[in-house]
């Protein structure tokens, strides 16, 4: 890998104190630039051309060229206070870095996109020069000590307002995001999360902004689900990226019901796509579809239930042979369970079977619920936006998803829970202690797949129609993937993981062709650099960098610092 | 009666491009403890190299000759995945928790399956084809060699394919020569050894990590072999063959016993007997083609249940 | 350590984006729009990728030479078309989701496709409520313009659906005719994939068959997934079928055609226009000869107005050939310009002129490549000629051609 070499300590006894003003003058530079013109051409990274009307990717710009100088200022001058706590060193040369990556994307992307490197205006050399000057200058500063972040204490009030600007933030950045068509503009915006979520971290304001919200939680769980609701009011009557939306809420709750078994229990199951299908069968058989094969048409609450029962049965019968055998074992039982539920469903036709799925045609025409007078269909207006179908649909799967985190943590955090984490490391130990093994195994795959039953009902209803094609393996592959990604048994990580893995080749698009290869391809590196996901539980780092001495102190400084 | 030994060669014919694959997952189950997932799409891959061979070195030509080019091409080309797949992607991860391993396999099954789809026929990024080789998104036809493609022969009210004749016979040598490594040379007595206990195999001088990627090749080189036979018979190749036929040759290593080769090759048949059978004699709407591969993982529930350790007992057992 | 985590994860996202930018745009547009002119999209559904991307590129190059032809002719003043094409990768979930981008977007007026009947099925309902006009090149499903109960009480479901090819109620009987007939073949073996393409041709062939007096000794099934069908094959051999009639795509019936002969059963296999394609002769291998198949309309290159199409499909220089739609895909997109060039003549936008379209769409009459296009009160063609091809020489060649009464 590429180190960017420390600058030699001669060189910087001598240039140490060029290094503040340099600083200001790069960040200067940068909102300079921004408030010109970058590119002639009108259609490029969504119209750069008109001087003091910045485009998004200034304003992210002029926005990385204002945090420089709160970094500068706080490292010599009115904000020095703010030194004690923040490393704005370290801060600070991340950031540098980011911008310089940030502006040589942009003139990168011009030149492709226009067509020649002649098509980059001043405005966009400036910003450049900018960065470099930042860049250099953040080199030249030395970094100093720090005290703890979590020792930085402020009124109660102040940290629930930094809580809610921070939900406010992600809510509108979210929805500035979808709302971004342009494939390039979407990158740039990833790169510029990115890049403030990774100063912020060295800054240490990331592990600051932990430490309140572990002292805050009620707040943030609190803002998280507002914020979750209020979404669709920021679509302004759009429904497109609703539909999006609906789908990521259902592959989210499929993967918490799936971290119950695979996160929770240990138990991987890779035909976890089967139960989500068995209840989106079910779910379609018994509605008001023409194509529908079974005669009942119950009240929707009650598809919902039978979906699970049903889903849950599944579980059962195929978990009772196998649990008692080898997790590799489970794995392999599990894919060809997968697979013999989807060529069941694609056999039952009347041909090879009693006609109850239509075969490889499945169930189409699958009518719109309706609650009373509640058309899920119609377009209904709250606080003056009108929400069409998607976004009536988006707030039921906001409820199921609700219910199924609540039943993960309750699951989580009491005797079962830990059952489940004792089998997970090790069996016999856990037999010897007397822990009931084989009682909890079942109990975990029978509650993953009454929840994917649900699940499943309520997406056959959002989908329309079903069909075999929709519950392959390669859908319990990515299920597998979203939780692996986000940090295996964790509540925020799995919705990461999630939202990434359904979200990304929707905004993509230009990715198309190559995304399966890259997610094989991603699967392969996370497993190799990172396995304990984004999120990590701190147990499961310790398990996957056995040999990893700073991670074992840290997190032994960590657990102290939380006891003490 | 005839209907039962047609069938039965039938069954005999799809088992040995089992047990071809089945042998590659229960060797390297024997000595890692791992599930290569992606061991069906280094079969896919040596489908592909022959193929390749054939239209690079000798388009159109169909004479019996290129028969064993073919096949050697097929070899390099999987040989070549599965060594650079265990380098690369499993070696790191030889201490890491089961899952790690596990969930590499697939994303290296995923990432072959579309690699092939998409870059077969130019070098990836542009659309350079210098050796003017098909679009791989679709079923590529595999060129129908002389003697072991044609009539089939008539025996008794019996038909047995060519193509048939050239997979059984090829399992038939590459069992032969297997049982030959395996018990009469230096290496593959180490492999033996490594699959019993690793450590004290290390600590008799054997080099594990050369012992494991003989491993992998030798797994390699027979689903290379099960990748000709397949084109052989079916006339077509396509990315996607990997998937099911890798699943069902695991099944058919568990069935046989798993870390156990002679289980491996016995597995392979039966399952494909199995499949035989059902689609003639299962009466009724549930008999006949569709459900053909439900019953394979039937079998594999069944068997799990009432005999964990397979027909001819694993020799890796490892019961939760 | 710090900055090596943080030039690692820079360096590559570097790389990225300069590989990236070979990436290009996804969306296939033809001719920019004359300054002033108002634009209509006519969308295209089919599989671009995968086993019948033959079949949906051809018919996508189809639409855009009709498109191309009426914007260099100005058919519709004051208006500029353009073609936006989304692949279905022949897959209803797919197909349902292009369509409801379709659905989503303000200028498209109306849309080609989709080449296999059990696609159509989820998207004629997105594109009836957006009352977008869809016009098939390809379904021959009778119960997607006829509803579930075609043969009783035959009841149009959506008048926003169209289609320029005849139905497998005319094609199936038309095949089993020949058979008994012409070929003489009184004993036949049915195998079809299960779609609703494939199983409703073979439920119109066996009908008619039986009722000329021939036996159908053995009716299978396959799994279109699967590679291998020698199973299927012995249990229908020993019945001695003189031909199988198999309802499906070139992708299973190519190898199934030669593994059946390689098996022994040397009978001729005859399918729809699901099999009309050269790539079931590649796939089928030497043995293929003798096999037929029956297509919708007259041969493309026998018609004065069809050789001129193939030779315009020709000098626009397509990469892929037209294909057995090309014809199809040409008469549907220009039965839409005709019906736009009533409806858009004096609309404000194209949002407004939908319904209006759906009216004039169902009037349209004029003299296509494949034959007269109109439609019947039930959106289906009221053309009914067909053709019987054999293969001789390793390419199809047209044995017969009547039109079906």
């Amino acid at each position: 890998m590429i180190t960017i070499p420390n600058i030699p300590e001669s060189v910087v006894a001598r240039h140490g104190s060029k290094a503040w003003p340099m600083g200001l003058a790069g960040a200067a530079l940068l909102v300079i630039g921004s408030l010109l013109s970058w590119s002639i051409d009108p259609q490029v990274l969504g119209n750069l051309s008109i001087s003091l009307n910045p485009g998004g990717l200034q304003i992210m710009v002029i926005a990385q060229g204002l945090i420089a100088v709160i970094l500068l200022l706080a490292d010599k001058g009115p904000l020095a206070s703010l030194d004690q706590f923040a490393d704005t060193a370290l801060g600070l040369r991340a950031l540098a870095t980011w911008t310089l990556i940030f502006m040589t994307m942009v003139v990168v992307a011009i030149t492709v996109e226009a067509g020649g490197l002649v098509n980059v205006e001043p405005g966009a050399w400036i910003c450049f020069l900018g960065a470099v000057l930042l860049f250099a200058s953040s080199r030249l500063v030395l970094p100093t000590e720090t005290r703890h972040l979590s020792e930085a204490s402020l009124p109660g009030w102040v940290e629930i307002l930094i809580i809610c600007v921070i939900m406010a933030a992600l809510l509108f950045g979210t929805a500035y995001a979808l709302g971004l068509d342009d494939a390039w503009q979407f990158v740039f915006f990833l790169v510029f999360v990115m890049g403030l979520v990774i100063t912020a971290t060295r800054a240490g304001a990331l592990s600051w902004l932990g430490s309140i919200t572990t002292r805050r939680r009620r707040v943030l769980i609190l803002a998280a689900f507002t914020v979750t609701f209020l979404f669709p009011l920021t679509q302004g009557g759009s429904d497109a990226n609703m539909s999006i939306a609906a789908q990521v809420l259902v592959f989210a709750a499929a993967a918490m019901g799936l971290n119950i078994v695979v996160g929770l229990a240990g138990l991987l199951d890779l035909g976890y796509i089967a139960f989500l299908g068995a209840g989106a069968y079910v779910g379609a058989a018994l509605s008001t579809s023409g194509f529908a094969t079974i005669g009942w048409k119950p009240p929707f609450i009650v598809v919902v239930l039978v979906a699970g029962c049903f889903s849950g049965t599944l579980g059962l019968i195929i978990g009772s042979p196998t649990l008692r055998v080898n997790g590799d074992y489970l794995a392999i039982v599990t894919l060809g369970f997968g697979e013999i539920f989807r060529l069941t469903m694609f056999n039952l036709d009347g041909n090879n079977g009693p006609n109850l799925t239509h075969g490889p045609n499945g169930i189409p025409a699958i009518p719109d619920l309706e609650f009373g007078s509640f058309n899920f269909g119609d377009t209904h207006v709250l606080f003056g936006v009108p929400l069409a179908r998607f976004s009536n649909y988006y707030f039921l799967l906001l409820l199921l998803i609700a219910f199924i985190i609540l039943v993960f943590y309750r699951l989580n955090t009491s005797r079962i829970g830990r059952g489940w984490v004792a089998i997970r490391e090790d069996e016999k130990a856990a037999e010897a202690m007397g822990v009931n093994v084989f009682g909890l195994k079942i109990l975990a795959f029978v509650v993953g797949a009454f929840l994917a039953g649900m699940a499943g009902a309520i997406k056959a209803h959002v989908d329309v129609s079903v069909t075999p094609d929709q519950y392959i393996f390669l859908e319990s592959a990515f299920l597998l993937a979203a939780i692996v990604l986000g940090g295996m048994g964790t509540i925020v990580g799995v919705l990461i993981g999630a939202v990434i893995l359904k979200l990304l080749p929707e905004k993509l698009r230009f990715f198309a062709d190559y995304r399966l290869l890259l997610f094989g391809l991603l699967l392969v590196l996370m497993m190799r650099f990172r396995p304990e996901g984004l999120i990590a539980s701190r147990r499961r780092q310790l398990e996957f960098h056995e040999e990893d001495e700073e991670l074992a102190l840290r997190v032994e400084g960590d657990i102290a610092e939380v006891v003490t | 009666m005839d209907t039962f030994v047609q069938q039965l060669v039938n069954g005999l014919t799809l088992g040995s491009l089992y047990a071809l694959i089945a042998v590659g997952y229960t060797v390297v189950y024997g000595i890692l403890q791992l599930i290569n997932f992606a061991h069906g799409e280094v079969f896919m891959i040596g489908a592909f190299g022959a193929l390749t061979t054939s239209l690079v070195l000798f388009r159109g030509q169909t004479s019996i000759w290129v028969l064993p080019f073919m096949i050697i091409g097929a070899v390099i080309a999987s040989v070549g995945t599965a060594v650079l797949m265990e380098r690369f992607a499993y070696r790191p991860l030889r201490n890491a928790p089961r899952l790690a391993p596990l969930i590499t396999a697939i994303g290296i099954s995923i990432f072959l399956q579309e690699f092939v789809r998409l870059n077969y026929n130019q070098v990836p990024f542009t659309s350079w084809n210098p050796f003017n080789l098909p679009d791989a998104k679709a079923l590529i036809p595999f060129p129908q060699i002389d003697v072991v493609t044609g009539p089939a022969f008539e025996i008794g009210g019996v038909t047995i394919q060519r193509a048939a004749i050239f997979t059984i016979g090829a399992l038939l040598m590459c069992s032969a020569l297997l049982w030959y490594f395996v018990n009469r040379t230096k290496t593959g007595r180490g492999m033996q050894a490594v699959s019993q206990d690793a450590d004290t195999a290390r600590l008799m001088g054997i080099n594990v990590d050369r012992i494991i990627v003989v491993a992998f090749a030798v797994g390699a080189v027979l689903a290379a072999v099960a990748g000709v036979a397949q084109g052989l018979q079916n006339n077509n190749i396509g990315f996607r063959m990997g998937f099911l036929a890798g699943l069902k040759a695991f099944t058919a290593a568990v069935l046989g016993g798993i870390g156990n080769i002679a289980g491996a090759v016995v597995g392979g048949l039966v399952l494909g007997v199995v499949e035989a059978m059902a689609t003639q004699y299962i009466p009724g709407q549930f008999g006949g083609g569709p459900w053909k591969d439900v019953w394979a993982f039937v079998l594999l529930i069944l068997v799990l249940v009432f005999r964990p350790q397979g027909l001819l007992g694993a020799k890796a057992v490892d019961r939760a | 350590m710090h900055q090596r985590s943080v030039v690692r994860v820079g360096a590559p996202l570097i790389i990225a984006a300069l590989a990236l930018s070979a990436c290009g745009s996804r969306n296939d547009s033809t001719t920019g729009a004359a300054s002033g002119d108002k634009i209509a999209v006519i969308g295209v559904m089919a599989p671009l990728s995968g086993d019948l991307s033959a079949l949906g590129l051809g018919i996508q190059h189809s639409v855009e030479l009709a498109v191309k032809q009426a914007n260099a002719n100005k058919t519709i003043p004051g208006w500029t078309l353009k073609v936006e094409a989304k692949d279905d990768e022949a897959k209803p979930d797919v197909g349902k989701n292009a369509a409801t981008a379709f659905a989503g977007e303000k200028n498209v007026a109306g849309v080609v496709g989709d080449l296999n009947s059990s696609v159509s099925q989820s998207t004629q309902p997105v594109l009836a409520t957006a009352k977008i006009v869809q016009v098939s090149p390809a379904n021959t499903n009778p119960t997607l313009t006829q509803g579930a109960d075609f043969k009783t009480a035959p009841k149009r479901t959506y008048d926003t659906y169209f289609r320029t090819c005849t139905t497998d109620s005319i094609q199936g009987p038309f095949a089993a005719r020949y058979l008994f007939q012409k070929a003489g073949i009184t004993k036949v073996a049915t195998i079809h994939d299960k779609k609703t393409y494939g199983q409703g041709l073979v439920e119109a062939f066996t009908a008619e068959f039986t009722k000329l007096g021939g036996t159908v000794v053995a009716a299978e099934t396959i799994n279109p997934d699967d590679s291998n069908y020698s199973a299927v094959i012995s249990k229908v051999k020993p019945k001695g079928p003189k031909a199988i009639y198999y309802g499906g795509e070139y992708p299973n019936a190519g190898p199934l055609s030669q593994q059946m002969k390689a098996a022994g059963l040397n009978v001729p296999l005859m399918g729809g226009d699901g099999i009309f394609d050269p790539k079931y002769i590649a796939l089928a291998g030497a043995t293929a000869t003798g096999d037929l198949a029956t297509n919708v309309g007259a041969p493309t290159d026998q018609s004065d107005a069809g050789k001129k199409f193939l030779a315009d499909y020709a000098a626009a220089g397509y990469k892929d050939p037209a294909a057995a739609y090309g014809g199809y895909s040409f008469d549907a997109a220009n039965s839409i310009i005709n019906a736009l060039k009533v409806s858009l003549k004096d609309a404000k936008d194209v949002a407004s002129a939908r319904q209006a379209t759906i009216d004039a769409l169902g009037k349209v009459s004029f003299d296509g490549v494949t034959g007269p296009v109109a439609f019947d009160q039930y959106g289906d063609s009221t053309s009914r000629v067909l053709t019987v091809y054999k293969i001789v020489n390793g390419a199809w060649a047209p044995v017969n051609t009547e039109a079906f009464k």
